[in-house]
């Protein structure tokens, strides 16, 4: 990971006024860094620039960072025509994780924000299908554990 | 529930694995899945799902485990496509390692993970004829398959879990002999997936079933991250060995096949294609094979990973497979995040199913490619007499429920 300040790729220049940041993942990933508020803000933008079937949402990736009170969440959306992936990150803090839910937009993120909920807590406000053992056996979550986070003793 | 019984007649609970006692087959879904299918008549008004029967906690465990330990355990997520797995995992960690492995090994994990495409795909066609009630046809495609695990067991050691790939390399190289040997069995078995494939094309109980169900359109697919065949057969040409280039996919000249009708007859049409790709694929390595060494010295590993992190895909038979990897320095991972193609392929295209006829429901499924130790078991709930009888999917697919 690279944290020096890069120039603003071209992918990401549909959503230049919401970055706080860009970073680079190996192998060539572009990063953005958003406030939590402004991911669907971005990923609105991003598809009104490549079109519906221009670009893809393809991962969530949440992680526990409890050394610095916070959780992580990675959007990883694959841009079809700019051959390019894209990568929108942003924290919440660990002891109340909400950020608005991109169901609406991107229908593909539904397995992605349950299973994060379900394993870290996060709770994605607007989307109806969160709940608990989604993933987890029943008698974790009915022990309020999330297992994914680093103090769960799991 | 108490409107919903007033207004339907039958409900049917597919319960889609589970998983998977011998490595999940299902990539994706680490575990069973139940998908609910309404029906009122014989068509579907609701469909939901379920998860969490079998949820093992690999990423969890990932954390636990060293970084080299978590190969073995991320090539036992799915049983079927474990080599791409590995692959993917590894790659991450070469990424962080800043290592790159020799072109020799790069041509040999392709040629793996190119065979496994192929079983793959003989797998699920073959179940896609076992479903619409062609048993013969699943017979003759099964022994056919052997073919070409013997053919990965010649190349890996082993039919079915390789263990084959490793950081800086593979585990064993190929020499004159074995290649001789893998050439005779493309050359046995490219025939054999022709006539299938014709077969499929021309064969009136197949397009009966397949042709015009289930059709997804290119702004459904890429909305709902549909990955893979399935993708491809409505036209959106999503294909990871383009996108990402990785091992030797870079100079193995390949093709990505895509067709633009979206329904159960495309998706299978294109994973014949592949096969055909495929096929060339491995011939081209065989023939291509850079010389050079392709097994690194596992005692000069560096045991301690640096700081970084890596998001590495790989294009599975099933779709895209995405792998992020994080290190904090030390001897195990921070993070693993896995995400299988079927994660998004089965639990995304649930409200597809409606509108459809109930016994099209496996037919669709199945040109998902999911987990078909999944679709073993269905429950038949007559909401009226309060009955619940199980059947088998393929009872279920000939309307004998």
């Amino acid at each position: 990971m690279s944290s020096d300040p890069l120039e603003i790729p071209d992918v990401l220049k549909p959503i230049e006024n919401l970055l706080k940041g860009v970073t680079v993942m190996k192998p060539g990933r572009v990063v953005a860094l958003l406030e939590p508020g402004d991911v669907v803000k971005a990923y609105v933008a991003l598809k009104a620039r490549y079109g519906e079937t221009g670009l893809y949402f393809s991962t969530l990736v949440a992680t526990d960072l409890k050394d610095e009170g916070k959780i992580r969440i990675d959007y990883y959306i694959n841009v079809l025509e700019k051959n390019q992936y894209v990568v929108l990150r942003t924290y919440v803090p660990r002891d109340d994780p909400r950020i608005e839910s991109l169901l609406k937009e991107a229908p593909a993120a539904l397995p992605g924000e349950c299973e994060a909920y379900d394993l870290l807590g996060v709770v994605f406000e607007g989307n109806p299908h969160l709940r608990r053992a989604f993933f987890v056996p029943e008698e974790v979550a009915e022990k309020d554990i999330f297992p994914l986070r680093k103090d769960a003793g799991v | 529930m108490t409107e919903e019984v007033s207004k339907v007649d039958k409900v049917v609970e597919i319960p889609m694995t589970v998983e998977i006692p011998v490595g999940p087959q299902h990539p994706a879904v680490h575990e069973p899945i139940l998908i609910k299918v309404y029906a009122e008549g014989e068509y579907v008004v609701k469909a939901e799902a379920y998860t969490g029967y079998n949820h093992r906690g690999i990423e969890k465990l990932a954390e636990k485990k060293t970084f080299y330990q978590d190969i073995f355990l991320c090539g036992r997520v799915c049983g079927i496509c474990n080599a791409v797995h590995a692959d993917c995992y590894v790659r991450a960690l070469e990424h962080i390692l800043n290592k790159e492995p020799p072109p020799r090994a790069k041509y040999l994990r392709t040629l793996v993970m190119e065979l496994e495409r192929l079983h793959s795909h003989m797998l699920i066609l073959a179940v896609t004829a076992e479903i619409v009630g062609f048993d013969t046809l699943f017979m003759h495609m099964m022994r056919d398959r052997e073919l070409i695990m013997k053919a990965k067991e010649i190349v890996t050691g082993n039919r079915v879990l390789a263990d084959y790939i490793m950081v800086g390399g593979v585990r064993r190289d190929l020499n004159s002999e074995k290649m001789d040997k893998l050439k005779k069995i493309l050359t046995k078995v490219e025939p054999r997936i022709r006539y299938y494939w014709r077969v499929f094309e021309e064969d009136v109980t197949l397009n009966k079933r397949l042709v015009e169900v289930g059709r997804l359109t290119p702004a459904q697919v890429t909305s709902h991250g549909l990955l893979g065949p399935v993708a491809r057969a409505s036209g959106v040409a999503t294909d990871s060995r383009y996108h990402d280039a990785y091992d030797a996919y870079a100079e193995v000249p390949f093709r990505i096949v895509t067709r633009k009708e979206g329904d159960c007859m495309a998706r299978s049409l294109v994973r014949f294609e592949e096969m055909q790709v495929s096929l060339e694929i491995c011939r081209y390595i065989l023939n291509h094979l850079p010389e050079g060494e392709a097994v690194p010295d596992e005692r000069r590993l560096p045991r301690r990973f640096p700081e970084g992190e890596a998001f590495t895909t790989v294009e599975a038979p099933r779709g895209e497979l995405t792998y992020y990897v994080m290190s904090k320095g030390g001897v195990n991972p921070y993070r693993v995040k896995i995400r299988t193609p079927s994660y998004n392929n089965i639990i995304n295209t649930v409200p597809f199913y409606v509108g459809h006829m109930v016994a099209d429901v496996p037919a669709i499924l199945a040109s998902y490619d999911p987990c078909i130790s999944c679709m073993e078991r269905v429950t038949v709930i007559d909401l009226r007499r309060g009955t619940r009888k199980k059947v088998s999917v393929r009872d279920l697919a000939r309307g004998e429920a």
